[in-house]
């Protein structure tokens, strides 16, 4: 697989002085054409702020981010939209339909968005949604769709200008378990036989079973997987060297998200297996 | 043909939409009927001088109005008129701010004293008044009750109805002719008269005539008809004016708060689109001027709604009041316009600044 972003000590910061806070710090990511990379950490850890970043919605503090040989970093603003409406495709946890519009015209606007108009833009749209098989809600107001079928229009939508990237923010979060592993299919499908790169942000353990790749993000940085431990009792994935509380039993440590999983391990220790 | 999004999203909420564009249309209905009732008021107030048959209308010099003004002539200036080459004929008439009464209703009129009785007007029903006779306009008639036959008083003397003419009234005035001679009598004004109407030779130019009026009868203003109505206009629009100013203000200033507020609402519950829209490669120009659209068809809507609207009441409100008379001129619809345009230029700035600042990043947040 050849590279498709190339990131280098990519960082973000918000605010000045002592309010100042750095969502996103030293980010180096190479990420390879048609790859599915899951990118997943405690709120707040600066996922969403790299997704924004690495989509060309958010300016960088400092860094280079690298797409097909060009650094969206220094693209000016008038250079931006065009370069987003070409490079990307967005799916968004609340599918951030257009309401006012069809779900055919959803399709249609990002492709009109990107240059494409007229018959070409309604046949493209329309072969889409046939293919995501919402063939029979084409003139249908978004309202009338279920879960299911507005993430399928948002998926057309995403792919219709044949974007090298997918930015999937929660995907399935919005969706039933049925929907959601049919979404997961069918990002695997666009990377896999469209060789679309799918960085995928999400809280849902069931995308790992599609993505290439796991990154963990936590304080604004990506964390080596294998490093860290799971919380005995809530079962999150924490680092050891930041843990609020460890405690060792029978020449075992356990580290916890909390002082709160801590006490709760402690009352129940040995009785429930961990 | 790309996705009508402009269209779709201001049709989205059709209630909105709708509630907008009447806001809009009543505001600029406002400007839009009150120029056209004072151009109604222009057109009726020349009506007797359009219709007078006069070419040229002598009066007192310096004086080139009827409305509002006194003018007085010597009677023999229609004599002096009547011999100058090129006239065919000079008629005195007296014209005078008058009350007719009829019981407990009155009603204000300009009286005219015409020895013809008011010719060459056509009468509507009766006949021209003789001695001790008057003759009304018909919306006067009706309003005082007083029916061909009847009687009703004017300084302090009663006349006979004689007949009816019509198309002569504004809501601000009326006229009703009696002979020369009894409002002479009447006002024990004898040897004097208002004005002199002036009928030209059949191959004379007016303001020739006019002119040679003036040359050769010392102490009269001589103007030709047309000259004589645009002065009289002249005088109702400088009485108007900063009323129909006022109006115009008020419009704009409903019509700015109106779109607005539609504007703004609608802009509010959109901005997640347009954050979307942006996200997607809309240019920021271009989310501009999807905001800007919508108001201006709304705006567009709004005033051509108020259009039909005071077609309508032109139409219907003078069978209701033969009086309120609505002329719609091309310069008050194009007065109308500018007003929507300035409102769709106020009312976009807020709207475009909250567009503007909309930031595509903020489709993450939840």
């Amino acid at each position: 697989m050849t590279s498709l972003v190339h990131i280098h000590d990519l960082a973000r910061t918000f605010g000045e002085g002592e309010s100042r806070v750095e969502a996103v710090r030293g980010i180096d990511l190479d990420l390879a054409s048609g790859e599915i990379v899951l990118v997943m950490g405690p709120s707040g850890s600066g996922k969403t702020t790299f997704l924004s970043m690495l989509g060309g919605l958010l300016r960088v503090s400092a860094g280079e981010i690298w797409i097909n040989g060009t650094n969206i970093a220094a693209l000016g603003e008038r250079e931006l939209p065009p370069f987003r409406a070409r490079t990307f495709g967005f799916i968004f946890q609340d599918f951030n339909l257009i309401a006012a519009l069809s779900a055919q015209e959803n399709v249609e606007v990002a492709l009109n968005i990107a240059g494409h108009s007229g018959r070409a833009a309604r046949d493209r749209a329309v072969e889409l949604l046939e293919g995501l098989g919402v063939a029979n809600r084409l003139h249908f107001p978004i309202e009338q769709l279920s879960g299911g079928e507005k993430q399928r229009v948002a998926i057309a939508r995403a792919i219709a200008n044949r974007p090298a990237l997918i930015l999937a923010d929660e995907p399935t979060a919005n969706l039933d378990s049925h929907h959601g592993a049919e979404t997961m299919r069918l990002l695997r499908e666009l990377a896999k036989e469209e060789g679309t790169t799918v960085v995928i942000v999400s809280h849902d353990e069931r995308l790992r079973e599609v993505a290439d790749r796991v990154l963990w993000l936590e304080d604004g940085r990506f964390k080596t997987l294998q490093a860290l431990v799971r919380d005995p009792v809530c079962g999150m994935l924490i680092d050891p060297d930041r843990a609020p509380a460890s405690v060792e039993k029978d020449a075992k440590t356990f580290s916890f998200c909390s002082l709160g999983c801590r006490d709760q391990f402690l009352a129940e220790y040995p009785s429930r297996v961990y | 043909m790309s996705v009508p999004l402009a269209r779709r999203q201001l049709l989205f909420r059709k209630g909105r939409a709708l509630a907008g564009i009447a806001g809009i249309a009543a505001a600029l209905l406002l400007v839009l009927a009150l120029n056209a009732i004072f151009a109604g008021i222009n057109d009726r107030l020349t009506a007797y001088i359009d219709r007078s048959g006069a070419d040229v209308i002598v009066a007192q010099q310096g004086v080139d109005t009827m409305h509002m003004t006194q003018s007085a002539l010597a009677e023999q200036t229609a004599t002096a008129v009547a011999v100058i080459p090129g006239v065919a004929q000079a008629r005195p008439i007296l014209y005078v701010p008058a009350m007719i009464e009829r019981g407990e209703k009155r009603g204000i009129v300009y009286l005219i004293g015409d020895d013809s009785g008011g010719a060459p007007l056509p009468i509507a029903a009766g006949r021209r008044p003789g001695l001790g006779e008057i003759m009304l306009e018909r919306t006067l008639a009706e309003r005082l009750a007083a029916p061909i036959g009847s009687r009703v008083r004017a300084f302090g003397q009663s006349f006979r109805v004689s007949g009816e003419v019509e198309g002569l009234a504004s809501i601000l005035n009326s006229v009703a002719f009696v002979r020369r001679q009894e409002l002479e009598r009447v006002l024990g004004s004898a040897g004097v008269v208002s004005y002199v109407l002036v009928r030209a030779q059949p191959t004379i130019h007016s303001p020739d005539l006019a002119a040679r009026i003036e040359a050769s009868v010392p102490g009269v203003t001589a103007s030709t008809r047309e000259v004589f109505a645009r002065s009289e206009r002249r005088v109702v629009g400088d009485m108007t004016t900063d009323i129909v100013r006022a109006m115009i203000l008020v419009g704009f200033v409903i019509g700015v708060a109106v779109a607005g507020l539609v504007a703004y609402s609608a802009t509010l519950s959109q901005l997640r689109d347009y954050a979307v829209l942006r996200a997607l490669g809309l240019r920021a120009r271009r989310a501009l001027t999807l905001a800007v659209a919508q108001i201006g068809a709304t705006v567009a809507a709004g005033f051509v709604l108020a259009l039909v609207l005071v077609w309508t009441l032109a139409a219907l409100l003078p069978r209701l009041s033969p009086t309120l008379v609505l002329a719609i001129r091309a310069g008050d619809v194009a007065t109308a316009l500018i007003v929507a345009g300035a409102v769709t230029l106020v009312a976009a700035a807020l709207p475009v600044l909250r567009v503007a600042r909309v930031d595509p990043a903020s489709v993450f947040r939840r």
